[in-house]
């Protein structure tokens, strides 16, 4: 029981969404409290043994920029660090790394517990204490009330979670944890659009019972790069990973079995996601495939646990047994944890205002997969982006929000809230429009500065970031204005040569001439910057256009009533609020993307009238198409 | 706003057999009910796309205005997707006048311009291209431009352009998953990608070639008449429009300032622009006419340049043909009622591959074949399957999609990395959804639809 029953900010969830969301609302100076089911599951990595990726990877960036804590953990736990891409352009590289689930769990435990402001309590919540059309606190099953200015909930896959094994399902939030049932059901009632997903994960098997011969190794990266910027301790890969392929005659006992899949029997309901299939979706639905590629991953260094990452299953254990004896090396495995799916209550995010704070309720935020999203990356960023706009609220400061432009938190925020989910949503670079503007090497460029406002950087970080901008700009300022004599014989800037695709920033710094050699992160930026340099222009230049419509002015005496195309709804708030601009529009409860459109195309109508033939004739009574 | 119900009068103004009022909206029913009574045995609602007689009445008890037909298209198969009625009566401005104060009386309000189309792209009834298309269609001038439009408001152009993005789309897929799932051995072949990326280029190409065609179908062609001072163009102008428009004296310097008249043959439209002879001006005004002339000579699409059969072949003839030798043009040998001066040689040496026609602009003596030749010249390729573009706006959109491709071929052939041509790629599918309106808030919407009450 914590001391106080009253915070500033209450977080209901402990996984990776909530600890973000209590860590930041906590370094904010709000008094905050962190509800968990279980003490021992504090940032649980409930899936796969493994943080990054791309575009999740970029995401982990931009959390350690903003003074969020997944990048610091993930190079603390982890055993074995991947930079993917490395032949591509530094765009679409991003980290990736194994962790030790536990010392993961532990290190947030740890971490959580040290701090000033936050408090952690076990306790499942059932409601959220709703008045006067705002969330004012939380109540256990026990009858405990926790009194909160705002309330953030993840709740992860708990809501009315349901796990299916084979034709057998019974209720869980993850593999014997209670699932909240009551907290769904109230939730439902607030009439907050309920949408029902599904996600799986695969069975875990016995290291000591794999023959590790017929399995290909995957080693880690000779030089490792981490996710943090303020991870200074060299990283280390600790264990491999291996690499195996399923075979006709385990698809056969696939196509087999069948009848015996909740999902193809017909008794999952929710949309699980296309990007993650589970091996009897990917033998369905790729029928002339003779195989499919699966990691073996270990859960970390003090379990002889291993997950088979491509195996994700809700086939009878039975079944599952069956297919690993098909496989050779893993046909005499024995499995500790079974594969499940799992079925889940998410919130419908169109519901969600830019802030996450839902638009039913006032100060009260979801983040995490309540948003219909999947990931611990996507998560861990909506969690930090909804602690901190509901400590902001608290203390009644305007919204942190990103733009598209500037960061994938922007992508994934504005995705969600303006298009929502089909199914459970995942970031991919592909989604950025300025996918060359938004890398892992300026993450700290584009978004620490905001990381400091919001009291989320120390000192010391923010000392090296402005010693690495500095370094930069030297390097930068001395490609541009030395030249160099190419191959072909011409004398271009070193900038200018180092646009092609197969030089380095080696090949165009002389060590002697220049005074110090750059970090492995500053020589990507340079490289990025320089290679992109034609694109990040236009891109920037595109943005600053976006930027005038945004600012397109919405005149005070315009009658909404005239522009074509809104709903009766957007034309109330319209009305009621009078936004000044476009952009004030944009962000309005109720103002849909294509009342937004309906609305800019009014104006730029009107303002071409205006140039054509002074004021505009109201009506005009004649259908001239 | 979706929810009221419109109403306006469909047909041009000024006084006619038939008018048309249209009413569009969730109440466009109750609205005609209170207006028309019907004159037939019929059932209400009324019976839909069937016309029924009745009378147009005030609801109020005044007397009735005109007979007329009613018509009922149920939403969504109508125009706008919405319930529309439509009532035909005669065409009498006071007449729908009254009509439309009935209709607003009942319950309706006047549309704006252009808001019958907007609802029907509004409610995903016409894309973008569509929606143009039937603006292009009420304007047309032939009826090659009406046919062509006709069949773009059937949605030939935005299949095409559909199939073309899918197309696009299909091949950033490939080099995306290459890059988003670097583990999963999916990266594409650079030299498949330029492969497709070079059949796409090629078939955009091709498309924005016929905006020539194209232009020349919506826009007409504009055709200069120029030559030296006195050798007919005047006449020529006249008699090629069959009116006596151009001043024609026996004196050299005549026309100083440029008349332009459209010039319809087969079909296709011609602006003919007559101005001043090219030589020494006798006179202020006259020389600005020459400059001006020059200009217009520069910017036509083609040109006729008149020579006099009557007299020896010019130095300044020379010059003239030598300047434009590049411009398509019809050289006209005229005054052929005149005993003969020129030097047959020196006129082929000087046309080099224009064609040379013989005329007689004063007797009007060989016309016809100066039609046709100017028809067979200017005049685009006869229709084909083959798509045309009909707009500046469209050909700028695929200009840019060509334009992308092009530089992703460049780079993937410079070897650089999958995430810079797929940019290109990206780049070329916005330059499509800006064609086809899949883009948020843009001017281009604002272009297409604000350009609908421009001018009638």
């Amino acid at each position: 029981m914590p001391r106080g029953t009253a915070f500033d900010v209450i977080v209901v969830g402990a996984g990776h969404a909530g600890c973000e969301a209590a860590a930041a609302a906590a370094a904010m100076g709000l008094t905050t409290c962190l509800v968990t089911i279980h003490l021992e599951t504090i940032a649980q990595m409930s899936c796969n043994p493994a943080i990054g990726g791309l575009a999740k990877g970029h995401l982990v960036r931009e959390i350690d920029a903003l003074g969020g804590l997944m990048g610091q953990l993930a190079d603390e736990t982890g055993i074995q660090f991947r930079l993917l891409n490395r032949s591509r352009g530094g765009a679409v590289q991003a980290p990736r790394a194994q962790c030790d689930k536990a010392a993961y769990r532990l290190a947030m435990k740890r971490r959580l517990e040290m701090m000033p402001n936050l408090t952690v309590f076990q306790g499942i919540v059932a409601e959220v204490v709703v008045s006067g059309g705002k969330a004012r606190g939380v109540k256990t099953l026990d009858g405990t009330v926790l009194r909160a200015k705002a309330v953030v909930l993840t709740p992860g896959t708990f809501l009315n979670g349901i796990i299916h094994i084979g034709l057998r399902s019974y209720p869980a939030g993850r593999a014997n944890e209670p699932s909240s049932v009551d907290l769904a059901e109230q939730l439902r009632k607030l009439g907050l659009g309920i949408i029902r997903l599904k996600t799986g994960t695969p069975m875990r098997l016995d290291r000591e019972t794999i023959d590790w011969e017929r399995f290909s190794p995957q080693p880690g990266d000779a030089d490792p790069v981490p996710f943090s910027y303020r991870t200074r301790a060299r990283l280390e890969n600790k264990v491999l990973c291996y690499l195996g392929y399923t075979n006709p005659e385990t698809h056969a006992v696939i196509r087999r079995n069948l009848d015996k899949s909740p999902l193809y029997g017909g008794r999952i309901q929710g949309i699980g996601p296309r990007y993650c299939p589970s091996i009897e979706d990917k033998v369905v639905k790729f029928p002339q495939r003779t195989r499919h590629q699966f990691f073996l991953e270990p859960e970390g260094l003090e379990t002889t646990e291993i997950y088979v990452n491509g195996m994700s299953s809700s086939l009878p254990f039975e079944v599952q047994k069956e297919i690993l004896a098909t496989i050779p090396g893993l046909d005499r495995a024995k499995v500790l944890r079974p594969a499940y799916g799992i079925e889940y209550d998410a919130v419908s995010p169109t519901g969600l205002l830019p802030t996450l704070e839902t638009r039913r309720i006032g100060r009260l935020y979801l983040a995490g997969q309540i948003n219909g999203t999947s990931g611990y990356e996507e998560a861990a960023a909506l969690g930090l982006m909804a602690g901190i706009n509901a400590a902001l609220a608290v203390r009644k400061r305007d919204p942190f929000l990103l733009r598209r432009d500037e960061a994938y938190i922007g992508v994934l925020i504005d995705d969600l809230v303006s298009t929502g989910v089909e199914e459970p949503y995942r970031l991919f670079t592909s989604r950025a429009e300025s996918r060359l503007l938004l890398r892992i090497d300026n993450a700290d460029r584009r978004l620490m500065g905001y990381g400091r406002e919001l009291g989320l950087v120390p000192d010391d970080a923010w000392g090296e970031f402005l010693d690495r901008q500095k370094r930069i700009d030297e390097v930068v300022s001395y490609l541009k204005k030395n030249r160099i004599k190419t191959p072909a014989g011409d004398r271009v800037t070193r900038f200018e040569y180092l646009k092609k695709p197969e030089i380095g920033l080696k090949d165009v710094l002389e060590w002697g001439k220049f005074p110090f050699e750059p970090s492995c992160e500053e020589t990507r930026t340079i490289e990025s910057e320089t290679k992109y340099e034609g694109y990040i222009r236009k891109q920037e230049r595109e943005i600053a256009k976006a930027m005038r419509t945004d600012s397109m002015t919405v005149p005070g005496d315009l009658d909404f009533r005239e522009v074509a195309g809104l709903t009766r709804e957007a034309m109330e708030r319209l009305e009621k609020r009078r936004p000044a601009t476009l952009g004030e529009a944009r962000k309005l409860p109720g103002v849909t993307p294509a009342a937004v459109q309906s609305l800019g195309l009014h104006l730029e109508i009107r303002r071409k009238k205006a140039l054509l033939r002074g004021p505009v004739p109201r009506e005009t009574g004649r259908d001239d198409e | 706003m979706l929810e009221d119900t419109i109403i306006a009068i469909s047909t041009p103004p000024g006084f006619g057999g038939l008018g048309i009022v249209r009413i569009s909206g969730k109440r466009a029913l109750a609205v005609a009910e209170r207006v028309f009574e019907s004159k037939e045995r019929i059932k209400k609602p009324f019976p839909v796309r069937r016309p029924v007689f009745g009378t147009i009445r005030d609801p109020e008890g005044g007397p009735g205005i005109d007979e007329a037909f009613l018509t009922y298209f149920k939403a969504p198969r109508s125009y706008t997707r919405e319930d529309v009625v439509e009532l035909s009566a005669h065409g009498s401005p006071a007449v729908l006048e009254g009509v439309l104060r009935l209709g607003t009386r009942a319950g309706a309000r006047l549309a704006g311009p252009g808001e019958f189309t907007l609802r029907a792209y509004l409610n995903g009834r016409l894309d973008m291209l569509q929606a143009q298309a039937v603006d292009d269609l009420i304007r047309s001038v032939s009826l090659t431009q009406a046919r062509i439009s006709s069949r773009q408001l059937g949605g030939s152009l935005s299949r095409r352009m559909r199939r073309l993005r899918d197309r696009l789309v299909g091949l950033l897929a490939r080099i995306e998953a290459g890059l988003e799932f670097p583990e999963e051995g999916l990266r594409t072949s650079a030299a498949a990608d330029r492969k497709s990326l070079s059949a796409l280029a090629a078939e955009v190409e091709r498309l924005v070639a016929s905006f020539e065609a194209g232009r020349a179908i919506s826009e007409g062609v504009t055709l200069a008449i120029t030559g030296r001072t006195n050798v007919g163009k005047s006449t020529l102008f006249n008699a090629l429009l069959e009116e006596d428009r151009a001043i024609v004296t026996p004196f050299p310097g005549t026309t100083r300032d440029f008349l332009r008249e459209k010039l319809i043959i087969d079909d296709v439209v011609f602006h003919l622009v007559d101005m001043a002879g090219l030589g020494r001006a006798a006179h202020p005004v006259e020389r600005t006419g020459i400059v001006r002339g020059q200009r217009i000579a520069r910017e036509a699409d083609g040109l006729l340049i008149i020579l006099d059969a009557s007299r020896k072949a010019d130095p300044a003839d020379e010059r003239l043909l030598r300047r434009f030798a590049s411009k398509k043009a019809v050289v006209v040998l005229n005054k052929t009622d005149l005993p003969r001066r020129i030097d047959a040689r020196t006129v082929r040496r000087l046309a080099g591959p224009a064609p040379v026609v013989e005329i007689s602009a004063l007797a009007g003596t060989n016309i016809d074949a100066l039609r046709a030749s100017i028809r067979s010249l200017f005049a685009p390729a006869a229709e084909n399957d083959g798509e045309i573009i009909l707009h500046a706006r469209q050909r700028d959109c695929l200009g840019g999609v060509m334009e992308c491709l092009r530089k992703a071929e460049r780079l993937l052939a410079g070897r650089h990395s999958g995430e810079v041509y797929a940019e290109e790629v990206r780049a070329a599918l916005r330059f499509i959804g800006e064609m086809t309106g899949e883009v948020r808030v843009d001017e281009v919407l604002a272009d297409i639809f604000g350009r609908f009450c421009v001018g009638k």
